[in-house]
C-alpha cells in the first residue's frame, strides 16, 4: 500500500519544524492541520507522527505511531478512503503546480561534504552465549532488539588521510585527531533505543587509534586499524553512570585506478553501560554492544540522511 | 555464521566464567572481525522498511505526487527513520 497508492517520504523533525523557507512552511501547514506543535523561534514542540495528504498540503490523516506497522496500515487505509473521496480535478496528475525551491535555510539542510566519505554505522546489543562467544542479544520483545543506523561523515582530506600516498607497508601512524574524536563522541553510542545523548569531549577518557599499513602498490593501499577508548561520564569509569570501554579494529583501501576508497570496515565491541533522556530501559550492568562501520553504496537516497550528530555540524567536523 | 540468541540470564552467567578478548582489554583478532562484522550489521528480516522506495526530500515528494495523481505519506520522526531513531 505504502509503495503503490502513495509517495513515500521521511524526514527528521528536528531540521523540518525549524526550517524557515518554503519546504519548511509548507510542512508547518500540514502539521497544524494534526493540531502537532507550535509556531515559537525555538522550532517549537515536536511534529513526529506519520502523516497523510495531498499534494496541495490537505491533511488526509495523522498518527503520532512510532514504528508500529499496525497503526501505520490503518493510517494510510483511512487517507486512502479519504484520498478516494476527493474531486478527481484535486487528485489528477498535475493537479497542483509545484515550483522549484527559491532557496533553502541552510542552517537546517545538510548534504555530504563534497568529494567526502558516507559510511554506514550500525549498533547491535550483544550478549555472550555459553562458549563466551558474543550473539544478538535477545531484548525479549523490548526496544533495542534490532541494529541501529547512522551514518558516519569524513571529509575528502579526511578519508584521503587514512591511506596517504606515499605510505609504505609497516608505516604505522596515528589516526588523525578530529576523525578519533568524531568516532568516539558521536558514533560510540548506544541508540539502540532512540537519540541517546552524544559523548562530550571530556568524556572521552582515553582513545588510541592506530593505523598499520599492511599493503602498499601501484594498485593500491590496505590499511589496518587498531584502537582503543574509554568513554565515561566521570573520569573514574568504575563511578561512571554511563559508559563505554570498547575496543576497535578494521580495514580500509585505497583503490589507485579509482582514486578512491573501496573498503572501510571497522568494528567496534566492548562493554557499554546506563542510558539515557530518551533512551530509558537499557540493560542493567555492563553489557556488550557492538558498532560495525561499512563504506555506504550511494545508491539509495537513505544514504543521504545525515548524521545524527550533524545537527550541530560545526562540532561534528570539529570546526 | 549462524546469529545465536541467548538467554540472557544464561548470557551474564557466562560472562561472569568466561572471558572474552574484546571484552578483557586484548584487541578484536582478524579472526573475529569478519564475524563480529557480519553479526552486528542489520539482518534480512531488519531490513524489509527497505522494500518502500522511500525519498527523503519532501519537496521532491510533493512533485512526485502531483505527477502521478498519489497523496503523500511522510514517516516524520525526532532523529531520521531512515537513520539514528
Amino acid at each position: 500500500m505504502a509503495t503503490e497508492d502513495f509517495i513515500a517520504v521521511t524526514g527528521d523533525d528536528w531540521y523540518q519544524r525549524r526550517r524557515q523557507d518554503e519546504e519548511g512552511e509548507f510542512f508547518r501547514k500540514v502539521s497544524d492541520q494534526a493540531g502537532r506543535g507550535s509556531r515559537d523561534s525555538g522550532g517549537g514542540s515536536t511534529r513526529q507522527g506519520i502523516y497523510c495528504f495531498t499534494a496541495s498540503g490537505r491533511l488526509l490523516a495523522f498518527k503520532n505511531a512510532g514504528q508500529a506497522p499496525d497503526v501505520m496500515r490503518e493510517v494510510l487505509k483511512d487517507a486512502l478512503a479519504k484520498w478516494r473521496k476527493l474531486p478527481e480535478s484535486e487528485r489528477r496528475p498535475g493537479a497542483v503546480t509545484v515550483p522549484e525551491l527559491a532557496r533553502t535555510d541552510s542552517r537546517y539542510t545538510r548534504t555530504p561534504p563534497p568529494g567526502g566519505l558516507i559510511v554506514n554505522v550500525f549498533t547491535r546489543l550483544l550478549d555472550r552465549d555459553a562458549n563466551g562467544e558474543l550473539c544478538d542479544a535477545d531484548c525479549k520483545g523490548n526496544r533495542g532488539d534490532e541494529a541501529a543506523r547512522d551514518h558516519l561523515w569524513l571529509t575528502e582530506s579526511e578519508w584521503r588521510s587514512l591511506a596517504p600516498a606515499r605510505a609504505k607497508r609497516g608505516d604505522q601512524f596515528p589516526l588523525a585527531d578530529k576523525i578519533a574524536e568524531r568516532i568516539c563522541r558521536f558514533h560510540l553510542i548506544d541508540n539502540t533505543r532512540g537519540e541517546p545523548p552524544l559523548w562530550g569531549r571530556e568524556e572521552v577518557r582515553s582513545r588510541k587509534f592506530t593505523i598499520t599499513v599492511e599493503e602498499a602498490n601501484s594498485a593500491g593501499i590496505r590499511v589496518r586499524l587498531d584502537g582503543a577508548a574509554v568513554i565515561a561520564t566521570h573520569a573514574d569509569a568504575s563511578k561512571a553512570d554511563r559508559g563505554y570501554d570498547v575496543r576497535l579494529m578494521g580495514y580500509i583501501h585505497f583503490d589507485t585506478a579509482k582514486d578512491a576508497l573501496d573498503r572501510f570496515e571497522l568494528v567496534a565491541v566492548g562493554d557499554h553501560w546506563g542510558d539515557g533522556t530518551y533512551t530509558r530501559g537499557a540493560r542493567p550492568g555492563r553489557t556488550p554492544l557492538g558498532v560495525a562501520f561499512e563504506l555506504a553504496s550511494g545508491k539509495s537516497p537513505s544514504d543521504r540522511v545525515p548524521p545524527q550528530a550533524a545537527r550541530e555540524i560545526a562540532e561534528y567536523f570539529g570546526r | 555464521m549462524t546469529v545465536r540468541r541467548c538467554p540472557l540470564a544464561f548470557g551474564l552467567l557466562a560472562a561472569l566464567l568466561l572471558t572474552s578478548s574484546a571484552r578483557d582489554g586484548d584487541s578484536i583478532t582478524p579472526e573475529q572481525f569478519a564475524k563480529l562484522h557480519k553479526l552486528i550489521k542489520p539482518q534480512p528480516s531488519e531490513q524489509k522498511w527497505e522494500q518502500i522506495p522511500w525519498l527523503v526530500s519532501l519537496w521532491e515528494a510533493r512533485g512526485q505526487a502531483t505527477r502521478e495523481g498519489k497523496p503523500i505519506l511522510l514517516w516524520e520522526m525526532d532523529g531520521h527513520p531512515l537513520g539514528c531513531t
